[in-house]
């Protein structure tokens, strides 16, 4: 990026530079990033390697380094999207209304564990936590009533979902808005769909085996967008997010969020589709953790590994297929519950290095994070972070504002190799599914757990609050309890929609879900029709179990 | 002569994922010398069986569900009901308001870990408390 000679001169200059060091002492810290990439005292243009218009470029262009759009917050600001839903749909219908009136400008659900894990609250190993999670989504009804009163054509709603249960839940969503009298053909949101996030981001409880949970959600990308029947949906959101915050670091999240959509990308070509009718709609969903250039470094790398793939391994054509367009989380696993105002302060930095980096869209996350779920005044909190960032700071002022920050650029690029290299590792392991069953996956989850536990307990990763400036354990915030009365709440709706919907008929739908499964075809105009007739997420699911079986992960300790 | 190792049953009741905390802190008892049983995901039948099954000292409960009093509860009762209450120190971990501490010790839980905890502290309690 400059003049050789005049890097000649700088080399000289800061060799005199170096001379004056000498003797002078350091603390006794390692100078690492969070992914111990070892950091020099100075950068300087030395450091720069690479052509501005090959390597960084302008916004909206190849290799699109400085953001996926060419005007970016100038254009428009991220959507702010808090993850949220607690209790029963109708509680968390109000939260959601309390927010968008506070300024919130997209919806996320939070869904409890029975929705996650396709059970329905009649099952007594998973009663007790009916709501207490995330909201109860068990059927079609629940739909309606999250939903009242929100204007679902204008505002998007992200659904996280995993693939055991993306397809029923997607599809009851999918039915409601028609009967609403929307096109699903405009309708705007996201479908989390991860295969990782179930299996090593949560232990999945009792769902099938990864080859069949990689398919599904293949079919779910194929039915929505690839055949357009809900061509502006984001069918899946690659999130990195969940298992970064298990301890892997940044580099392995962009491996894992990498490989999982290659793996994704390879099945539905082999069904015949090229990767210009789907990867277009692809997101990704990513954290913000402690280490803030590193974070900000890789946001802009993984812009750069995105376009180099869907150009060079897929031969993508349609230069708006080339946008590595995503969602950031804030690190939950970076809050205390001791001291809990200080998540505050973490978070707000956090949402900074996701802001600086070009994201889409942000959660920020609440206070009490590491003590219960959201209150409404902790979340309140959360969205003033953003809005503060966002109309206060005038960071929006201009794009990509750390570009040609010397140090930024040599991390941006240090960041990207060792990216390819992690991925080059996993390819060796095979498809995203296979290095779940070989249980490879979950020993690096192993190893990154005890990484981050050894580091806490030897002082090398600091936590004020816990292993500094330490204080007991003493929740001094007020703790926010999820109703008592979901259950029951949620078991009469369950009744009274068996009572309502048309069994005969449903179970000739139910049986032909099973002949579906087992011939291994497209599982969605089959439960779009199943979920109409008020089938609920368990009854698909107990399908997915019958004919798939049940996975027992391969855990390592 | 060589000493019983403390023998130690880690389950996590109900369906909710959260792995993490389960891991880390079996990990550490293993290293600090103990036997460890990872149970996984158990009903609390399974693990009241597994507990008796297995002889164990210690059973670790690790919950991050909110859903802590509600499991706990069910599971002393049914260990009270087969005799064997008296014999394995109950510890709960996860995600779990201070606040709940002291209702969880109520109904019989030696000692409860939340968030932050260090593995060190659990390693030296399990060692002074353990009851046989």
């Amino acid at each position: 990026m400059f003049d050789k000679d005049y890097l000649e001169k700088i080399r000289i200059e800061k060799e005199k530079w170096e001379e004056k060091l000498k003797g002078s002492k350091e603390r006794d810290v390692k100078f690492v990033t969070d992914s111990e990439i070892p950091i020099k005292r100075l950068y300087t243009p030395l450091d720069v390697k690479g052509d501005y218009l090959e390597t960084v470029n302008f916004p909206g262009q190849e290799p699109f380094t400085r953001g996926v759009y060419p005007s970016m917050y100038r254009g428009k600001l991220w959507t702010m999207r808090l993850f949220s839903g607690h209790g029963t749909p109708e509680e968390t219908n109000l939260r959601w209304k309390y927010l968008y009136e506070n300024g919130e400008t997209g919806f996320s659900a939070a869904v409890d564990a029975l929705t996650f894990n396709g059970i329905d609250p009649t099952n007594p190993d998973g009663a007790p936590e009916v709501g207490t999670s995330g909201v109860p989504l068990y059927c079609i009804d629940s739909l309606f009533a999250l939903t009242e009163d929100i204007p679902i054509d204008k505002i998007s709603v992200a659904l996280v979902v995993e693939p055991f249960t993306s397809a029923p839940v997607c599809a009851m969503y999918f039915n409601m808005a028609k009967m609403r009298g929307y096109d699903i053909k405009n309708l705007m949101g996201t479908t989390q769909n991860d295969i990782l996030t179930m299996t090593v981001g949560y232990i999945p409880y009792k769902n099938s085996p990864p080859n069949h949970l990689l398919r599904v959600a293949c079919d779910f990308i194929e039915w929505t967008v690839a055949q357009k029947n809900v061509p502006l949906w984001h069918p899946i959101n690659f999130t990195g997010y969940n298992y970064r915050e298990g301890g892997i670091d940044a580099i392995q999240e962009l491996g894992f969020v990498f490989a999982s959509a290659c793996s994704h990308i390879d099945n539905l070509i082999e069904r015949g589709w090229k990767a210009d009718d789907f990867v277009g709609r692809l997101a990704f969903h990513l954290a913000a953790h402690k280490d803030f250039f590193e974070e900000i470094a890789k946001y802009r790398a993984a812009r750069r590994i995105w376009y180099k793939l869907m150009k060079d391994k897929y031969e993508v054509k349609n230069p708006k297929n080339f946008g590595f367009r995503f969602h950031v989380q804030t690190a939950g696993s970076s809050l205390t519950a001791q001291l809990p105002m200080i998540n505050i302060v973490r978070t707000a930095i956090q949402g900074l290095e996701a802001n600086i980096g070009g994201c889409q869209s942000l959660h920020t996350n609440s206070y009490d994070e590491a003590i219960c779920l959201p209150s409404e005044q902790a979340a309140l909190v959360a969205l003033r972070t953003q809005q503060v960032i966002a109309d206060e700071t005038r960071i929006t002022n201009t794009i990509d504002p750390l570009a040609g920050s010397y140090y930024v650029e040599w991390l941006t690029d240090e960041v990207e190799e060792r990216v390819w290299n992690y991925m080059d590792k996993i390819q060796k392991v095979g498809s995203i599914d296979k290095a779940l069953s070989t249980g490879w996956l979950y020993k690096e989850m192993r190893d990154a757990f005890h990484k981050r536990r050894t580091r806490l307990e030897n002082g090398e990763e600091i936590m004020i609050g816990i292993n500094k400036y330490k204080v007991p354990y003493d929740t001094v915030t007020d703790v926010f309890r999820t109703s008592q009365k979901a259950i029951d709440t949620e078991v009469n709706r369950i009744n009274k929609l068996k009572a309502r919907r048309n069994n005969a008929k449903l179970e000739k739908i139910l049986d032909k879900l099973r002949v579906v499964c087992e011939k291994e075809e497209n599982v969605m105009p089959v439960i779009m029709e199943a979920t109409k007739e008020g089938a609920t997420v368990g009854e698909i699911c107990d399908i997915y179990r019958e004919i798939w079986g049940i996975w027992e992960p391969p855990l390592a300790i | 002569m060589s000493e019983r190792k403390i023998r130690v049953l880690m389950s996590k009741p109900g369906i909710d994922g959260h792995w993490r905390g389960g891991i880390v802190v079996s990990r550490a008892l293993r290293d600090a010398g103990m036997e460890l049983i990872f149970g996984g995901f158990q009903n609390v039948n399974q693990i009241v069986e597994a507990a008796i099954q297995e002889d164990v000292d210690v059973l670790g409960l690790s919950i991050h569900s909110g859903a802590h009093f509600a499991y706990t509860k069910q599971i002393i009762d049914l260990l009270k009901e087969r005799g064997v209450f008296e014999n394995i120190l109950i510890l709960v971990g996860g995600v779990i308001p201070a606040q709940d501490f002291p209702k969880l010790k109520e109904i019989g839980v030696a000692n409860v870990y939340g968030p932050g905890s260090m593995t060190s502290d659990i390693t030296e309690f399990i060692k002074t408390h353990v009851k046989k």
